[in-house]
């Protein structure tokens, strides 16, 4: 029994620390090029499952008196409204008064597992800039000579459930909160909506609400709405049954509020709009973490009707996700592959397509995506607004930085970009969550 | 047994004359077994609400499991009569090898949804069971047949 001893010891300390290795060497520097994920064809590294994932936060600072983001050659920025309370996305009424949706999160993501009480701090400590109390409105910029100083800033509409996507059709404001769409009577310079609005079609909100933000856009003809319903998890760790009509493209009955699935395994769309060329729905979509700091690639696609784009069983086709159970065979082998990769994790929250004259040429046809940026990998990726060429209605580039140092030199969070919208001018605005500001970009040195 | 070899075998780690590491094993000894049948059920079910009991259990089972091992050791290094008994070094290693291998367990199943359980999940949980099996028969006798942390 004593000669024993010693040999048993020392195999209990070999199996602590060959797991402290194990555990360490899940950290793994990441050497792998970014830039290879942005397009069409993404290289797609082998899927990884972690004992601790990858993670790198952007704690929040904010802006500093004078301090901006940096533009690409021949744009300037500034801000066009500051002080607001968490501005996710951005709308521009025809009379050229912008709309500030200022939105924060329902708060209704239950705590299920020890984790989420983990994920819930992490979450709180990066989004601490924007959490200041009055948000869920709508804020009114008021812009008339179109100097980029707006000459009023009001509450538009007030008491939303957090509210994202907008649409204008005629005298009918939709507002898409996270469980429904409301439309309101709207006419050309007010103000100011008191009327309590009326509820087109309920959209699927609590009791998790994982992925809240609805975004909108009305088809050109306006008798449809088309809203963006994200997936109610990470990848079905809630369950099948919080997915029902979830991480799918509605397609909604302006008139009579019915609707259908007009697209779905797609995670979280947000940024619908159309592409101007070919008249086709353009999305941004967020992608299923923790599978490793370059999967799954977030992307933009056009949307088919009736399409299928592979969440949960797949990503980018016909690569399968080994976390959901059972498996779908069936649904795999019909799953698109999106259009264009933006690379992994950047969170793509905005999309716009310059249909304008007034920044330079290079940018006519192209969209300008807002990428919120990652957590989830050892190196930051995103925290800037990029622009992906078009020709013929499709991507004809690789995407390129036109707005960036969202973050410092540090490493800290002064902004984080998110819905976007092309103003009256012509110029390009940004919605910037945690840096409570509207950022406008136009031409010049 | 002579007489004054007795008080050394006393529990070090006590309350009240009760050695504290007997009351606090019942809980991980409880979620370690509960985490294989929720893992179980999970693996035959596909059912997300088995996956989180098991991560409750493995996490709760695992800082209880913590605390039993900080007596045990207190016990353990404080008197080496108590070391020099049969079943202590087996019992102490084998009690090691399970706070290893349910950090791990409980760090499997942070992941998200099926793999969160299957394979590797289930897989410790097993092991874990067996090797408690074995731990709880020796610790128990420690106490049964030796009279470790026994009031004269």
């Amino acid at each position: 029994m004593r000669i024993a001893i010693p040999t048993l010891k020392r195999t209990a300390l070999v199996l602590a620390c060959g797991s402290m290795l194990a555990l360490a060497a899940c950290d793994d520097n990441d050497s792998f090029d970014v830039a290879s994920q942005i397009g069409p064809n993404p290289s797609l590294p082998e899927l990884k499952q972690y004992l601790f994932p990858p993670m790198r936060l952007a704690p929040v600072v904010g802006w500093k008196a004078g301090e901006k983001p940096t533009v690409a050659n021949g744009l300037k920025i500034e801000a066009l409204a500051t002080g607001l309370q968490h501005p996710r996305s951005l709308y521009v009424l025809p009379n050229g008064d912008i709309l500030v949706v200022e939105s924060k999160s329902p708060g209704t993501d239950p705590v299920h597992r020890p984790k989420d009480i983990v994920m819930r701090a992490v979450e709180a400590w990066v989004t601490s800039g924007g959490d200041t109390g009055a948000s869920n409105r709508i804020t009114l910029l008021r812009d008339s000579n179109g100097d980029g100083k707006p000459a009023a800033q009001s509450v538009f509409l007030d008491h939303l459930t957090s509210p994202f996507g907008v649409a204008l059709v005629g005298s009918d404001l939709y507002v898409a909160n996270t469980d429904a769409i409301m439309r309101y009577p709207y006419n050309t310079g007010d103000a100011k909506i008191t009327s309590p609005g009326t509820q087109l079609t309920a959209l699927p909100g609590g009791p998790i609400d994982h992925h809240w933000t609805k975004s909108l856009v009305a088809s050109p003809d306006g008798s449809l709405l088309y809203v963006g319903v994200g997936s109610n998890s990470n990848i079905t760790e809630n369950g099948l049954q919080a997915e029902e009509n979830r991480a799918a493209i509605w397609e909604v009955d302006r008139a009579s509020g019915r609707w259908r699935i007009f697209a779905s395994g797609l995670r979280n769309p947000n940024g619908l709009t159309w592409e101007p060329q070919s008249g086709a729905l353009w999305a941004v979509i967020n992608e299923r973490d923790e599978l490793g700091p370059d999967l799954v690639p977030d992307y933009m696609t056009s949307v088919k009707d009736g399409g299928f784009y592979g969440w949960p069983y797949s990503y980018f086709g016909q690569h399968i996700d080994p976390r959901v159970e059972p498996q779908r065979p069936d649904l795999v082998e019909k799953a698109i592959v999106p259009d264009y990769s933006l690379s992994s994790h950047v969170a793509p929250l905005g999309l716009a397509f310059y249909t304008a004259d007034s920044l330079p040429q290079k940018y006519r046809g192209g969209a300008f995506v807002g990428e919120h940026g990652s957590w989830d990998r050892p190196q930051f990726n995103g925290y800037k607004v990029v622009f992906v060429p078009f020709s013929g209605g499709r991507p004809s580039g690789k995407a390129e930085d036109v707005v960036t140092d969202f973050l410092n030199s540090d490493q800290k969070a002064r902004g984080r970009p998110v819905g976007l919208a092309v103003d009256k001018s012509g110029a390009l605005l940004i919605a910037d969550d945690v840096g409570n500001t509207v950022w406008r970009v136009t031409a010049g040195q | 047994m002579p007489d004054n070899f007795r008080p050394s075998l006393r529990s070090t780690a006590r309350i009240a004359g009760h050695p504290i590491h007997p009351m606090l094993v019942p809980f991980p000894i409880a979620c370690f077994v509960g985490v294989f049948l929720t893992d179980l059920v999970y693996w035959r079910t596909a059912d997300m609400l088995w996956a989180d009991f098991s991560t409750w259990l493995v996490t709760v089972g695992l800082i209880m499991a913590c605390l039993a091992a900080i007596a045990g050791l207190v016990d353990f290094l404080s008197s080496r009569s108590i070391r020099l008994q049969p079943p202590a070094w087996p019992h102490a290693i084998g009690n090691v090898v399970v706070l290893i291998l349910a950090t791990l367990n409980m760090l499997v199943h942070t992941r998200d949804a099926w793999t969160s359980v299957f394979p590797w999940g289930l897989t410790l949980s097993t092991v874990v069971v067996l090797i408690l099996l074995f731990t709880g028969w020796m610790g128990w006798s420690m106490v049964d047949r030796y009279g470790v942390g026994v009031a004269k």
